[in-house]
Order: structure tokens, then sequence, then C-alpha cells
């Protein structure tokens, strides 16, 4: 018996040491990827470039607030994150970080002070980013951005997650390797792709599904799941990578297209991916779209070959339309009273200018909610260099009952070529009360 | 047509509904066949015109589309409400219009407005007078007058018979216009109550396009109209 207390006192000793060497242990630090000659200047404007790609801005500036001040309110399953000033300010902002420390930031997500930074900054993507451009990010907020002394809101999850110390844990699963690999056999172009996609454009943040951990899945095209479709926010981010995925239905310019322009011969950009459009990828040059383009075509099922000729043929759902019966549904029938004039019967809508509803990944998403919040509220393109006009679909909130609004979007999901589940009244009532 | 002032010609009328089109998320929430139907117009309560006027103007348009025919009449549809509702608004004060002179009233009527009166004026002052002219001329006020008579005397407006001060020249040509717009407005606007004009003449309403429908020739378009706020009618 004593023995055996000895050995559980043993134990639990050993427990409170590991525990508290856990919480306690100051974090690595990961270094430079690759070492650069001591007197390095990055080339003028690629800093920025760098905080374009990695759309720092859309985050880090609160609404209406200074740019890069922090603040904006980043709704997560956890409660709500503020995220920081990153201005040079040397108060409130980042203007005493070396840039260990900045690159720390970056690759480890751990802030100056050691503290551990709510993954809701994308540090698992970051972290393939290249030495040449931390430096030259780090110089941009450095000497380019104004300081802005401005103090952010305290961060206040629940419990367990306000203890900051599991994230160590979470860092030990979610992170790999730091600086991006090439895929051996690949060309550059891909690997550029590649590299902004995995790294800076941390496209996976939204477009791959989150296990139980809040981990993206997989951080390369070598894991099944990875851009294979993730939710924000009750929003579905769309699979790139199935056969029915815009990326593979499409060609390479035209998926260039939609991310410099938000819109192509198919499809607009809506919601959180309009953003990220106004506020980032519009910026890349042509090439670096195309790279991504490139890069996501050959991921996925489509391997790269020139996506098949659209079939034009008429479907049922067209003929009942053309129709136009006084006995039909009223989906449809709503279709035709609210919808055809831009959409077309044919439910391809007009290119560059009207979105196809037919293979929709908006219409067809797994979750309704995107639909939804387009049919009650509208939808604006943002304003990008080569197409400057905010195109705008007016909201019918005012207009369809909730009851009608389910009618028409289950019309939508099952209409032509779309194959999803119906909508209820209910889910559209959840919409419609939620504040936007 | 002439084109008065505010008396919408196709194009603006064409421009306004595309234009009350983009804005229509801040209309009535009406919805649908589903909407509470409106207090009966007996009950209905003017934003601007005063009993004396609301009588007159009530009468009036029974007269000019009446309801007895083989289409709904200014009364089933609302016209009242709307020129009531027009007459207490930006229309009735004249309020986007160039209104400083000099005026004219015996130019050509293709010179457009030629008096310092709104119309909600016009309305407010030719009613009277028009009263008075009817008691003088037929024994009672406009309203009491039996159908037939109120034909007569409204013809004897339209020709001017009474002589009407020149200030007052476009009553019975407004009055005439407000009415038919009442009649085939969006109903929106108070008027085209059930959208009943519009299926009296086939219109569909404010649908968007009807792109499909172009090679199908000799083919009566089968759907009822649709109003600016979705109802289906």
């Amino acid at each position: 018996m004593k023995t055996f207390l000895r050995i559980i006192g043993t134990l639990v000793v050993l427990g409170v040491v590991a525990l508290v060497a856990f919480i306690f242990v100051p974090v690595q630090r990961t270094g430079p990827v690759t070492k650069l000659a001591a007197d390095y200047q990055p080339p003028k404007g690629a800093g920025e470039y760098v905080m374009r790609a990695s759309d720092c801005m859309a985050c880090h500036t609160a609404e209406g607030g200074k740019p890069f001040a922090g603040g904006r309110a980043i709704a997560s399953p956890m409660g709500v994150i503020y995220t920081t000033n990153i201005t040079p300010d040397k108060e409130t902002g980042i203007g005493n970080w070396t840039l260990g420390d900045f690159r720390a930031a970056l690759y480890d997500g751990v802030d100056k002070e050691g503290h551990h930074l709510y993954p809701a900054m994308p540090y698992d993507s970051y972290r393939k980013l290249s030495e040449e451009d931390v430096v030259a990010l780090y110089d941009y907020f450095m000497k380019e951005v104004q300081p802005v002394s401005a103090q952010v809101p305290e961060t206040k999850l629940s419990f367990p997650f306000n203890l900051r110390f599991g994230l160590r844990a979470w860092n030990w699963l979610a992170l790999g390797d730091a600086g991006y690999k090439p895929v051996q056999g690949e060309d550059a172009v891909f690997n550029r792709g590649a590299y902004l996609v995995e790294g800076a454009g941390h496209c996976a943040a939204c477009h791959s599904p989150r296990n139980l951990m809040m981990m993206s899945s997989g951080s390369s095209e070598k894991d099944a799941a990875f851009l294979s479709g993730g939710e924000i926010d009750g929003f579905t981010a769309p699979d790139l990578r199935g056969p029915a995925s815009g990326p593979q239905q499409w060609t390479t310019e035209q998926v260039a297209a939609y991310l410099l322009t938000a819109r192509n011969a198919h499809s607009t950009a809506t919601g959180e991916m309009a953003l990220a459009i106004r506020d980032s990828l519009q910026y890349l040059t042509k090439d670096d779209a195309m790279a991504i383009a490139t890069y996501l075509r050959k991921i996925g099922a489509g391997k790269g070959a020139a996506p098949t000729a659209e079939k034009v043929e008429v479907t049922p759902t067209e003929t009942l339309l053309s129709d136009a019966k006084p006995d039909m549904q009223l989906g449809p029938r709503l279709y035709l009273d609210n919808c055809a004039a831009c959409h077309i019967v044919n439910g391809r809508g007009a290119g560059e200018t009207f979105p196809a509803l037919d293979g929709n990944s908006l219409v067809d998403a797994k979750s309704p909610k995107g639909l939804i919040s387009v049919i009650l509220h509208g939808a604006e393109l943002p304003s990008t260099a080569d197409r400057p006009m905010k195109l705008r679909m007016q909201g019918y909130d005012n207009r369809l009952s909730d009851e009608e609004v389910a009618a028409l979007a289950t019309f939508l999901r099952q209409g032509w070529h779309n194959k999803a589940p119906a909508v209820s009244a209910a889910e559209v009532k959840t919409v419609r009360d939620e504040k936007h | 047509m002439r084109d008065l002032p505010g008396l919408p010609s196709r194009r603006t009328f064409l421009k306004a509904s595309a234009a009350s089109a983009a804005v229509v998320g801040i209309v009535a929430p009406a919805t649908a066949d589903a909407a509470p139907a409106p207090a009966p117009l007996a009950d209905y309560k003017p934003d601007c015109l005063k009993p004396t006027e609301w009588a007159f103007l009530m009468a009036a348009v029974a007269r000019l589309i009446p309801s007895e025919g083989d289409g709904p009449g200014a009364i089933e549809t609302r016209v009242p409400v709307f020129i009531d509702k027009q007459l207490a608004g930006d229309y009735g004060k004249a309020a986007d219009w160039y209104m400083a002179g000099p005026w004219d009233a015996s130019a050509d009527p293709l010179r457009g407005w030629q008096t310092p009166l709104a119309p909600l004026e016009i309305y407010q002052q030719a009613i009277p007078l028009f009263d008075d002219w009817c008691k003088a001329t037929h024994g009672k006020i406009f309203a009491e007058l039996d159908p037939a008579t109120q034909d007569k005397a409204l013809t004897s407006l339209q020709k001017n018979e009474m002589k009407i001060k020149p200030e007052l020249r476009e009553f019975f040509t407004i009055l005439l216009g407000n009415t038919k717009e009442g009649y085939f407005a969006d109903p929106m606007y108070g008027g085209n109550h059930g959208m009943a004009a519009w299926k009296y003449i086939g219109f569909p309403g404010a649908r968007g396009s009807y792109k499909e429908w172009v090679g199908k020739h000799n083919v009566k378009y089968p759907l009822g109209p649709v109003s600016i706020s979705g109802e289906r009618g």
C-alpha cells in the first residue's frame, strides 16, 4: 500500500511539473528559413504586395477605422476575437517589434511577449512565407504604415479557450515545417501558385474543412481534404477541387479573371469572397493570378486539362419556365416574377454581369445561408481595376415572405442541373432575423 | 399626348418605373396575395383633401372611368386614393417643377404649365368654383347630381363652358390625367387596386423580361401580372 501511494505521489508530482512546464517554458521560435545577406533590402513595393496578397488589412482594420490599427471583431465559435493594432506605434502597435518578433507572429503565432495568438490569425498558412517576403512585409509595416495610437478591446473568450497556453498543443498538431518546399516535377508557375494559395493567400482558412480541433484539413494539395470546401460563419466556402467546382469547370483564364475582377463568364463573387477580391486578390499581378489558377486547376479533378465544352441543352426546368403555365408551383412562378429578367429561364445568366445559377456553388452549397442571404439582402460586386462597375443585385426582403424565399430557394437548388436539399421557411427566418 | 410637367410622358413613366424597381426594397411590405385588404374606400381618411373636395373627387372619377361596363371602374381600383396621395406629395406641391414664371394663360398648351398654382392648389380652388357652377346651372353641387347630369357637367368643364379663370384652366386636364394614372399605375401608389386595371387590359406588370416569348407568335401570354411589391395576379 505504501509503495502504491509513493508511485501515485511521484506521478502526480511529475504531472504537475509537466503541466507547469507546458504552461511556463518559453515558446521556441522558428528562425529564418533562408539566410539573407546582412544588408538585404527588399525590392521597392514588395512589402505592400505581400501585404495585399496576405490581406492583412481586411482583419487588422476596424469598420471605418484607420488602416492596420486593429479592433475589428472577428466572430469565432469560441467567442469574439479582436484583431490587434499592427501599425508601427511603439505603445499600442508593433513599433518595438524586431524582425524576429514579427517572424514569430507569422510563423509560430506568438507575440513579442511570447503570448500565443488565436489562430484567427492564419499563421498556419503564413508559416509558408519565404524569408524574403517576411522581411519585405516587416519593412513595409515599419516604414510605410502610419503609426496609429489605438488600444484595441481585449479579447475575452470563455473558459477553456481563454487559456492561451492551450494553443501550444494546438500548434504542435497544426503546424508543419516553416517555409514553402517546391513540389518536384511541377513547373515554376505551379509552384508560385501553390506558394500563394498555401501561404500568403491563406485560402484554406475558409476553403478547407476544419476538424474537431478547428484545424484546417491539410496545408497542401497532398491532403485530399485541402480546399475541398469549408464553412465560415454558417456560409459555405465552396469546394475548389471536385469535378463540379468552379476552378475545375472554368478555364485557367476564367479562374484568373474571377480572382482579379470578381466576375467571369460563369459566375460572380459574393460575400466573403467579394471582400477578399476587393481587398486582396485584385491587387495581384496577372501572372500571379494565372499561377493560382494553374495550381487550383492542376490539383483538382480536372488535373489541369481544359474543361469540356458546355453542353447547350434545353432542360425541363427551362421548358417549365418558358411555358409559364399559370398552374406552376410557387417556386418557378417566383423565379419568373423576380429573377428571370437577369438570370434568364435557362439559368445561365449573362457573362461577367449576371451569374449563372445552374451549377452555381452558392446556389448548390451545403448550407443554404449564402443563397438565402443574397435573395433577402442582395449582393454587390466589388469595383476592381479591370472591371470598376459595382454591379448590384437588389434585396427582396420586403417583397418576399419567408415561405416565398424558401420556395424560391428550393426551386433554385433543384432546378436545371442543381441537386441540393430543400430550404425551409424557418431557415429563411433565421437569416432574416440576423443582424447584417 | 401633351407633356405637362408632372404629367408623365411615356418615356418618363418608363424611367420612373425602372427607378421604382431599383428602390423596391424601401416600399410597402406587401407580399403576394396575402397582403391585408386596405380600409374600405368609404372609411379612407384623405391625406390632403377636405371632405367636400373628396366627395367631388369620388363622384368625378366614377364618371370618368365608370364601374358599369366590362372593366373595373375608378372606384373599385381606388383611384381617389392615388390622387389624394399624389396631391399630398411632391406632385401636389409641384415640388420639383420650374415654377418661377412667367405664366401666360393665353399661351398654346404646348408651351407647358401656364399657372403659378401647383396641382393641389388647382384642385382646391377649382372644385368650389365648379360646385358653385353646378349649383347655379343644375341645381345641386356636382357630387349630388345624377350620373347623366354629372356627365353633362364634366363635358361643360372639359369644353370650359363655365369660363373658369385662366390660372385654373388645366383643372379638367389634370383631373382626367390623374384618374388614368391612378387606374394604371403600380398598386404601391394606392390606385390600380388588386392590379385590376392591368388584368383587364392584359398587361403582365412589372416582370422584368419576356425574352423567351419573343419568338412565340400568336400565343397568348398565360400569366397574370405581378406588381412592384410582389403581388401576383
